[in-house]
């Protein structure tokens, strides 16, 4: 028997969106976790990769690159753009001729989209925005299961979920949450074309218009500096002063939340659990009271400064450093700093 | 949407201890009452020390003990601590009157209790209608017709209102009742801490010999830092509440924050140690209307009549606002319900309120303590000087052994006139006899 | 005239909640229980369009009897009718068996007056999973938008809405016919400060009560434990970080304080790499 592990590779106008590659990684580690079983069984397991799209076919060389043995590709008009329904229905099919084991979704908006509507019509179990995935015994289950954890209650409790009795265990991740696997560059594997059949009523929502906008070039998530600014700002203004830190490290802008909702800063600059979950080398924090929710999204951030006025405040205890003063004054002088060291070297 | 007036018999404004109160007496009487709160759920905005009296509450609803209402500790100790700066001579009394039953006094937390108070009034019939401010008066052929909120078509009808507003009384002053806003010299500001802890250690650390044992402790001396004020200790169940108030007009002359005033005052050597290891639970504070009697405004006029800290009812020395505001709730109450009876709601009938609050404690003491606010504004010695000196001399007494009794009592004497002229002590002394007498 | 559902759900207040650090467990008491705040902006967005176009609102929620203190939030925000989905045989629900529940009585009410729109909160606070309302749009078979923060227009004769949802590409538009389905961030729209009428007739209201047998017969195999495939193997709460050290600008100074916070990052790799890069 062929135990299958499952990715599905996003990708938007031709591009491999990256949280594919780090799910790649992970369901290559997952398959590790169960080597023992295999040897035990004789069963063998492989790791496989699910492309929709249209003229997409190239991107599954990529996908072997990180680790997938073959990749089953979708390429026809109809999923040219995004749409719940006909990807929703090509990933059913698939996952009903193939019976796989294990099913990992990026939690991006489209796969948080596409993964609620694949398990529900699958009838199987989905665990959404997981941070740590593994294989384990449960429940008098013969076979390792898949252990899915996730912050629950904004981010107080850790919870660890299992599915049980359906397959596919289906698991969403947001990106960054894994590293990028290492990249072969030689590779060899299966591509495999299948047919889906899209009758026309599953075409009945279109995409009229997509409007670019400012902040979405903005990709925070894979930056490798950071600096975000919160309510102790006092005024949207104050993103200014974060921008100038920003541009003098060559990183880019961040918010919390208290930021974001007060409308100083747009949506995509949103770090947190209800933002994006960032692991930069250097994540700077000015004026954010670090509440558990914005935490949980840039915690495992290499080294983080916090700033803050209040020295009570709970980004302090998850900051490597911290300065207790005016972010007005601090930054000003770091910026001052970083110039003339940029100077003194020239 | 329905355009039909909203009309009832009595709308009172406020779900505190004096609305709440009200509220029920009317509806008790079959009358048509709607209780309109701004806040979340009744209780929400209030805070206090603090412990209830059970006379008042008993008033209201005899049987209240039955229905297990939510009561902290009972207080069966209450006094005085005296604080110097590093120590205190406790006066306190326990056993004999303590020991009533039921007790006369028991500890409360103020979300709780007057959530459970409002509910018993709509149990009674009283329509709570919360998360909506009154900010106006409806006025028909220059009378009281109703109140305006500030809710879309907001306007409530009824022919007599009665005003339990709170220490911050806009539509008393709206209503010409009072001409100025509360005085800062008339004002203090309590700040507190509810820290919880073990009940065993609470027990422990105080003396207490079970969880039926409770105190309720008025602090005088250090704690208030020279400013006309008094610090507080009352224990729940699992927790213990402190804090300290002081007047507004002292905190904007000296310039003290109020959270540096709660901080030392938990930081004291000896109040340290009974919050050791504590959680602390909520930080809050609240204003207390404090000017007395000088302070009131009218109690009445056409179709309303205004009840509780709104009217200034507080007897700040005895801690009593809270028995104040449920009998004052009453009165105006039995005299809404004697308007209705009338049917006329005119001041005719209306200052009805006031003589029946005349009959009662609240204004006997109100008038009687009249000269107490200011008299601790003005004798500053009673915070400062005479509860360190009462350390001093007790701690002298105490540890004078082997010293001859003569030398030892000059010193005593010394401590207090280096502080204050023996003169100046013995009239002291006479000033406040007469304040509390209220001559 | 156009007839509108809102799922929505009761949660305890996550930014007020506390973990007893002993056992790990919320510490449930004195949690207040709020109306999903996602969900509360979906019933402000449906009362705009009953204002609008004129119709009802029907909310539903799957939940305990104290969840009907959420329902009358929404009669108090303008909706007609409220539907307490309870039964003990819902306890332990996963989030496939909750749309198996709320897609079957929508279905229930779409058959007995025929629904154009059903909106939900994008995510409930508590679960934070998003996954209740795609999972009940692909039961119902209805279009599904999700992340919707504006609703451009609803065209009730030729049967289509045109909705605005944000990607990470940007703002799509969509067109989708009706009934469609909707998950909704909190601009869609603004929570209004209801008359006073309104919040009379709300503290007034009784909700309907559904059970696990009436009006709906739901399948036992689906609901409960028994429908929910998914399960909780542990719960703990999050490892504390050490705190690092703090620098006081009282204390030091701007100046000092700036200098000693770039030494300790030029001795860390991670900073150097960028910095120097």
């Amino acid at each position: 028997m062929t135990r299958r592990f499952w990715v599905f590779l996003e990708q938007t106008s031709g591009v491999l969106h990256p949280v594919a590659g780090e799910l790649l990684g992970v369901a290559c580690r997952l398959r590790s976790e169960i080597a023992d079983e295999l040897e035990e069984s004789g069963d063998d397991a492989i790791v496989e990769g699910i492309l929709v799209g249209h003229n997409v076919t190239d991107l599954a060389q990529q996908a072997m690159q990180f680790g997938a043995d073959r990749v089953y590709v979708v390429d026809a008009p109809p999923f040219r753009h995004y749409l719940n329904r006909p990807y929703t229905e090509a990933l059913v099919s698939l996952v009903k001729k193939y019976e796989p084991e294990v099913f990992l979704v990026g939690a991006t908006t489209l796969g948080r989209d596409l993964a609620g509507a694949v398990a529900t019509s699958l009838k199987t179990g989905l665990t959404a925005d997981t941070t740590k995935l593994e294989m384990g015994i449960a429940r008098k289950n013969p076979n390792k299961l898949l252990l899915a954890t996730r912050p629950a209650f904004g981010g107080n409790v850790i919870a660890t979920i299992v599915c049980d009795s359906r397959q596919p265990q289906m698991a969403t991740v947001r990106p960054r949450v894994f590293d990028m696997p290492p990249c072969a560059t030689k590779v060899s594997g299966e591509v495999i074309q299948e047919t889906i059949e899209i009758p026309p009523e599953m075409m009945a929502v279109e995409v009229v218009e997509v409007i670019a906008e400012e902040g979405s070039k903005v990709d925070i998530e894979y930056a490798d500096v950071i600096v975000s600014g919160g309510k102790g700002l006092g005024n949207p203004d104050g993103f200014q002063l974060i921008k100038e830190l920003a541009d003098e490290l060559g990183g880019v802008v961040g918010a919390s939340r208290a930021a974001v909702d007060g409308g100083w800063i747009s949506y995509a600059h949103q770090v947190g659990q209800t933002g994006k979950t960032v692991r930069p080398k250097l994540y700077i924090a000015a004026g954010i009271s670090g509440a558990i929710q914005h935490k949980v999204g840039m915690q495992d951030s290499d080294f983080i400064l916090a700033i803050n006025s209040d020295p009570s405040a709970p980004i302090f205890e998850v900051a490597t450093v911290g300065i207790v003063g005016d972010l007005y004054e601090v930054i000003p002088a770091m910026i001052e700093s970083l110039r003339e060291r940029k100077g003194a070297r020239a | 949407m329905s355009t039909t007036k909203l009309q009832y018999d009595v709308i009172v404004v406020g779900a505190g201890m004096a609305g709440s109160t009200a509220a029920a007496i009317t509806a008790r009487h079959g009358l048509k009452t709607a209780l309109i709160e701004r806040g979340q759920t009744p209780g929400g905005k209030n805070y206090f020390g603090g412990a209830l009296y059970t006379h008042a509450l008993l008033d209201i609803y005899p049987d209240m003990f039955e229905w297990k209402p939510p009561l902290e500790r009972p207080v069966t100790e209450s006094g005085f601590w005296f604080l110097s700066n590093d120590g205190v001579v406790k006066m306190t009394v326990s056993g004999g009157k303590m020991d009533n039953d039921p007790v006369d006094a028991y500890v409360a937390l103020r979300a709780e209790f007057d959530a459970w108070w409002a509910k018993q009034a709509e149990t009674e019939g009283a329509f709570i209608i919360p998360k909506t401010l009154v900010v106006d008066f409806i006025r028909e052929n220059g009378r009281v017709a109703g109140v305006q909120t500030d809710r879309p078509q907001g306007d409530v009808y009824a022919p007599v209102v009665i005003i339990a507003e709170g220490v911050n009384n806009l539509l008393t002053q709206k209503l010409g009742l009072i001409d100025h806003d509360i005085k800062p010299a008339s004002a203090a500001l309590a700040v507190k801490q509810l820290i919880s802890i073990p009940a065993k250690d609470i027990n422990a650390r105080l003396g207490l010999p079970d969880n039926n044992h409770g105190m309720a402790i008025s602090v005088i001396g250090d704690v208030s830092m020279g400013m006309p004020g008094l610090g507080f200790l009352y224990t729940c169940t699992k927790a213990v509440s402190l804090g300290v108030g002081v007047t507004l007009d002292a905190l904007q002359e000296t310039q003290i924050k109020p959270y540096e005033l709660l901080q030392r005052y938990l930081e004291h050597p000896v109040i340290a140690p009974i919050i050791a290891d504590g959680q602390l639970m909520e930080y809050g504070a609240h204003l207390i209307p404090e000017g007395g009697w000088k302070d009131m405004p009218r109690l009445y006029t056409d179709g309303a009549m205004v009840a509780g800290d709104a009217a200034a009812m507080v007897n700040a020395l005895h801690w009593e606002g809270t028995n104040m505001a449920i009998t004052a709730g009453k009165q105006a109450a039995l005299t809404a319900i004697e308007a209705h009876e009338k049917g006329d709601f005119t001041e005719h009938v209306l200052s009805g309120y006031q003589t029946r609050l005349k009959d009662t404690f609240v204004m006997k003491d109100l008038h009687q303590y009249r000269k107490m606010s200011r008299f601790l504004g003005t004798h500053p010695e009673f915070m400062d000087i005479y509860p360190a000196f009462l350390n001093d001399a007790l701690g002298m007494f105490f540890t004078g052994f082997g010293k001859p009794k003569r030398q030892l009592y000059r010193d005593i004497l010394r401590s207090l006139t280096s502080r204050r002229s023996l003169m100046k002590a013995i009239g002291d002394l006479v000033s406040f006899g007469r304040a509390v007498i209220g001559i | 005239m156009i007839h509108q559902l809102v799922s929505v759900k009761q949660v305890p207040d996550t930014t007020n909640i506390r973990i007893d650090p002993e056992t790990g467990s919320l510490i449930r008491q004195g949690v207040p229980a709020i109306l999903n705040p996602y969900d509360a902006h979906a019933v402000a967005a449906a009362a705009e369009w009953k204002e609008k176009l004129g119709g009802k609102i029907t909310v539903i929620t799957m939940g305990p009897s104290a969840a009907e203190a959420a329902l009358r939030e929404c009669i108090e925000m303008g909706a007609d009718r409220g539907i307490l989905i309870s039964d003990r045989k819902f306890a332990g629900s996963d989030t496939l068996a909750t749309s198996y529940v709320l897609a079957e009585a929508i279905r229930a009410i779409h058959d007995e007056d025929p629904l154009d729109l059903v909106l939900f909160g994008k995510q409930a606070i508590d679960g934070d999973t998003a996954q209740v309302g795609p999972g009940a749009a692909v039961r119902l078979g209805w279009p599904l938008i999700t992340y919707a923060f504006n609703i451009r227009e609803i065209n009730l004769d030729q049967r289509y809405t045109l909705v605005e949802r944000r990607t990470e590409l940007g703002i799509e538009v969509i067109r989708a016919p009706l009934p469609a389905v909707l998950t909704c961030e909190k601009e869609i729209a603004e929570i209004p400060y209801a008359p006073l009428p309104q919040l009379i007739a709300s503290l007034q209201y009784e909700p309907e009560l559904w059970s696990a047998e009436e009006p709906v017969a739901y399948d036992v195999t689906q609901i409960g434990l028994k429908g929910s495939p998914t399960w909780v193997a542990k719960t703990g709460t999050p490892e504390q970080h050490q705190p690092g050290e703090t620098i006081d600008v009282d204390e030091v100074g701007v100046k000092q304080a700036v200098e000693d916070v770039m030494k300790k990052m030029l001795a860390n790799n991670s900073v150097v790499s960028v910095l120097e890069g």
